[in-house]
């Protein structure tokens, strides 16, 4: 399809936009100068140029509603404008019309039409019987009980209230825990027992059928809200109406009178401060930031995306993970276990992974910076597919499942005793207050039949340093495990030959995250768009004076001065004719 | 060695200006014909945003990391971001009451964090693994924003109630006149602001005329300052859910630090929701929001004295 450059120039200048057309207004959007010239230079052969300023002149342009073209004939034309102050010749607007309507390849209806036309058909038919009015009503019903305002209010108080209380009573524990904090015979709040606790599944707070429950009525009335009330906003936010008379300008929220000012310079001024102004003879209308009255509709939307993604990942994931020491392997399906009925397993659980390394960097002062993992993935037949080494924060993906790196443990400590050997010594991890770990392990050296051992203790805080202590319990040294320095502990050399880490891991796969993250996006950038301020600004020509008033949702505060920074850059019209204040326009 | 006297100086030096221009403000509030000194606590405010910036600076390159990693250092930044949010009104030439709690929020904020009830964590630490990663300053930074900004919109709709119940009060009792006096100053300064000619009808009339205008002035700046915060608590969450799917491999862990954030959220969110309804307005919205105030610390302070589950960088032990 070739389209004609200035048509295309057309669209471009004139929004498409559904016009509730008994009013047919004239836009004169700045979107693209470019093709208001052009538009100028194509309307000027047919129509002699007014004496008016040039970019301003009305001019005729039709309208096409994109979606409408199946439904009605009539709607693609839904206004038809004329000109106002000028008479012309039907000739000349049927060549208009038949020029735009031929290359936007539509159905060629009749240029005569003249009625603005609903955008929406009612469609609804009578029924019969009254069963099926009661039953068409009750969705409406439902619809309108679960839309209510405070409805919802309640219900976010409610999520409030069981997540702080699921804070607050210790979650996941064995229900002896709960028989103790929460007894009957001293009830907490004179009243909160265990019963309370076990029953309304208060021990699993976040997955309680009360909780859940509360969540999916929220969702329905998150959608319940959308589809009744934001929806019609929109279509009332997108309406062009004009106000015709100054007293129903005066009574907006802001209204000023210029004297001796024209409404098209207004129009101009309102344009370079990226307002879009629509003039009908005297009467103006612009508005700025229709984004902000759209974008709770796509908050709403997107909550709805975040919570299906939510309910796919709880019910179709699967998780695992699994300690493994440096050189052994497992195979995926193994460690995975499902979450919910909706999990599926794939043909990569089968897998094989192959730890090959397992290391640790230190800081100066002897913390662990970081900890890595170096992993090779087999499939079936033994062939290597993938090899990464991994750390916190960057973890393996293939396959759709992801290897993550959480924990580390030791494992065994490798020892030549008498220069035999080595032996593996099995690390076990000691209980120590706070967060640390702390691993031991013991290499008898007398008679092991015996009812007392002795032997030689080692510690261990991490890779770098063990830790020697003799039979007697008395610190002996300090080696590293690859120094190969050997020690003497009551007779017997011991030489620490390496420390064996095992490296531990997390395993995931999780259809719904794709989901979310989308829904995360969505989120973050239509809570942005929603801080816009939806500003609104009529004006009309009283004689040689300007009535203006305008009003806006959001940011009221500073609404009054922003205007008033506007309108002092009207210019004063002093003197007769109107090509002198064609120098003075702007600021 | 430089770097840490350059901090310990920058700190005791914001630390005071802080104190001067607070003291400003509160001679300004009963004496207010000292046009100069009011300007000269908006230069106060403006070096002390310059000092704390100077010693995040400072404390960022001498630690090589971000400086958002423990208690301490993120006390600092929300005060950093209190001066931020004082200063962006003065740059677009409003005139406004925004100060009057950006300020007081900004000492009490530093002057907890350099008390000598942290002393033992001014040193900077080394970072644990799991904090190693960009999303970090993102995160964060974010969350402390919008705690900073909803903080600021909730203490204004806490003196949008105390003026609003003020009267109440006064109709019920008429012999507290010390309460009276002390809340009038700050309509007093209002009006001072506002004309400086006193109109000549009735003295009552035009009182009542002011203080409905400074309802609906803290209201619309309460409600802006709210969405803000709400759009930057929005951000930081769902940053912190990407970084923890990232790191762990699951978005939510009904952490109490996450769930006490996304309480904030949905309670900010029903404030959000009252105001839609003409109806409510002002003082219903004002009640959600003073109760935001609680909550943002118990978010805020309250898990961490806790100091349990996943978010443990920021716990600390009061001795």
């Amino acid at each position: 399809m070739n389209k004609n450059p200035l048509n295309h120039q057309l669209e471009t200048a004139v929004k498409l936009r559904h016009c509730w057309c008994s009013e047919k207004p004239l836009p004169c959007s700045s979107r693209n100068s470019a093709s208001m010239e052009s538009l100028n230079t194509f309307t000027n052969p047919l129509n002699p140029p007014s004496p008016r300023r040039i970019p301003l002149k009305p001019f005729q342009i039709h309208h096409h509603h994109p979606k409408s073209t199946q439904r009605n004939l009539s709607s693609p034309i839904s206004c038809k404008l004329k000109s106002s102050q000028k008479d012309t010749t039907k000739s000349s607007t049927k060549l208009i019309s038949q020029k735009i309507l031929l290359s936007e390849n539509m159905p060629p209806p009749l240029a005569e039409e003249e009625d603005g036309v609903e955008a929406e058909k009612p469609l609804e038919n009578d029924k019969n019987g009254a069963m099926g009015m009661w039953l068409k009503r009750l969705p409406r019903r439902v619809l309108s009980v679960l839309s209510n305002l405070p409805l919802a209010i309640g219900e976010m108080a409610t999520v409030a209230a069981l997540m702080a209380l699921g804070t607050i009573i210790d979650q996941g524990e064995a229900p002896d825990f709960y028989f103790q904090r929460y007894p009957e015979d001293n009830p907490a709040l004179g009243f909160f027992t265990w019963r309370w606790v076990l029953t309304l599944g208060f021990d699993h707070m976040y997955s309680s059928p009360i909780f859940l429950g509360t969540l999916v009525l929220l969702g329905t009335s998150l959608m319940a809200c959308t589809y009744t009330t934001q929806i019609p906003l929109v279509k009332v936010a997108r309406r062009w109406n004009f106000l015709q008379s100054s007293e129903a300008i005066r009574k907006q929220e802001f209204s000023e009178r210029l004297s001796r000012a024209s409404v098209q310079d207004l129009g101009i001024i309102l344009m370079g401060s990226g307002y879009e102004v629509f003039l009908k003879g005297p009467s103006l209308y612009a508005f700025k930031g229709l984004a902000g009255r759209f974008a709770p509709i796509g908050v709403h939307l997107a909550m709805l995306l975040i919570m299906a993604g939510g309910t796919l990942s709880a019910t179709g994931s699967f998780k695992g993970s699994v300690t493994v020491p440096q050189g052994l392997n497992f195979v995926i399906g193994d460690v995975l276990g499902p979450t919910g009925f909706l999990s599926n397993p794939s043909e990569e659980f089968n897998t094989e992974v192959h730890v090959n390394r397992f290391y640790m960097d230190y800081y100066d002062s002897g913390e662990v910076s970081q900890f890595h993992t170096d992993l090779s993935l087999f499939d079936l037949g033994g062939k290597e597919v993938m090899r990464k080494t991994i750390s916190v924060n960057d973890p393996l993906r293939y396959g759709g499942f992801t290897i993550y790196q959480t924990d580390w443990s030791f494992s065994a400590l490798q020892v030549l005793k008498d220069s035999e050997g080595p032996f593996n010594l099995p690390m076990a991890p000691l209980q120590i207050n706070g967060d640390k770990k702390l691993f031991g392990t013991f290499l008898p050296v007398s008679d092991t039949d015996a009812s007392s051992v002795k032997g030689i203790s080692m510690l261990a805080r991490d890779l770098q340093s063990i830790v020697l202590y003799d039979q007697d319990g008395k610190f002996a040294g300090v080696r590293r495990p690859n120094s190969k320095l050997p020690i003497d502990i009551g007779g017997t050399k011991i030489v620490i030959v390496d420390a064996i880490g095992s490296t531990g891991l997390n395993l995931k796969t999780d259809p719904g995250v794709p989901i979310v993250y989308a829904g995360f996006g969505a989120l973050m950038l239509t809570t942005c768009i929603s801080y816009l301020s939806h500003t609104q600004v009529w004006a009309l020509q009283d004689g040689t004076a300007v009535v203006v008033g305008g009003k806006t949702n959001r940011a009221k505060g500073e609404f009054p001065e922003e205007m008033n920074r506007l309108l002092n850059r009207v210019p004063e019209i002093v003197g007769q004719s109107a090509s002198e204040h064609s120098e003075d326009r702007g600021g | 060695m430089i770097f840490s006297t350059l901090e310990h100086i920058l700190t005791h030096i914001s630390f005071s200006i802080i104190s001067i221009v607070i003291t400003i403000f509160l001679i300004s509030l009963s004496v207010d014909e000292i046009v100069g000194l009011y300007d000269s606590s908006e230069k106060g405010m403006i070096a002390t945003f310059f000092c704390i910036t100077g010693l995040l600076v400072t404390r960022w390159i001498y630690s090589g990391h971000f400086p958002l990693s423990d208690l301490y250092e993120s006390l600092i930044f929300l005060s950093w971001s209190f001066s931020v949010i004082h200063m962006v009104p003065y740059f677009k030439k409003h005139k406004n009451y925004l100060s009057t709690i950006t300020a007081p929020s900004t000492i009490f904020t530093q002057g907890f964090a350099t008390s000598g009830l942290l002393t033992e964590m001014h040193q900077s630490e080394i970072v644990v693994p799991a904090l190693q990663s960009q999303w970090l300053m993102m995160h964060v930074s974010m969350m402390i924003l919008g705690y900073a900004a909803l903080l600021c919109g909730s203490l204004l709709s806490v003196a949008l109630l105390v003026i609003t119940l003020r009267k109440a009060i006064r109709v019920f009792s008429k012999k507290n006149n010390f309460l009276n006096e002390s809340f009038s100053f700050v309509e007093i300064q209002y009006m001072n602001e506002r004309s400086n000619v006193l109109l000549t009808t009735s003295f009552c009339s035009s009182r009542n005329y002011y203080r409905a205008q400074l309802i609906q002035q803290l209201d619309q700046w309460s409600y802006r300052i709210i969405s803000l915060g709400f759009l930057f608590l929005t951000i930081g969450i769902l940053s912190g859910a990407v970084w923890a799917n990232e790191a762990w491999g699951s978005y939510w862990n009904w952490d109490p630090k996450e769930t006490w954030a996304f309480i904030t959220w949905t309670l900010f969110a029903i404030y959000l929701h009252t105001r839609t309804n003409k109806n409510w307005e002002s003082l219903n919205c004002a009640i959600v929001a003073s109760i935001g105030f609680l909550i943002i610390w118990i978010c805020y302070f309250g898990v961490n004295l806790l100091g349990i589950g996943l978010h443990s960088y920021g716990s600390f032990n009061l001795h």
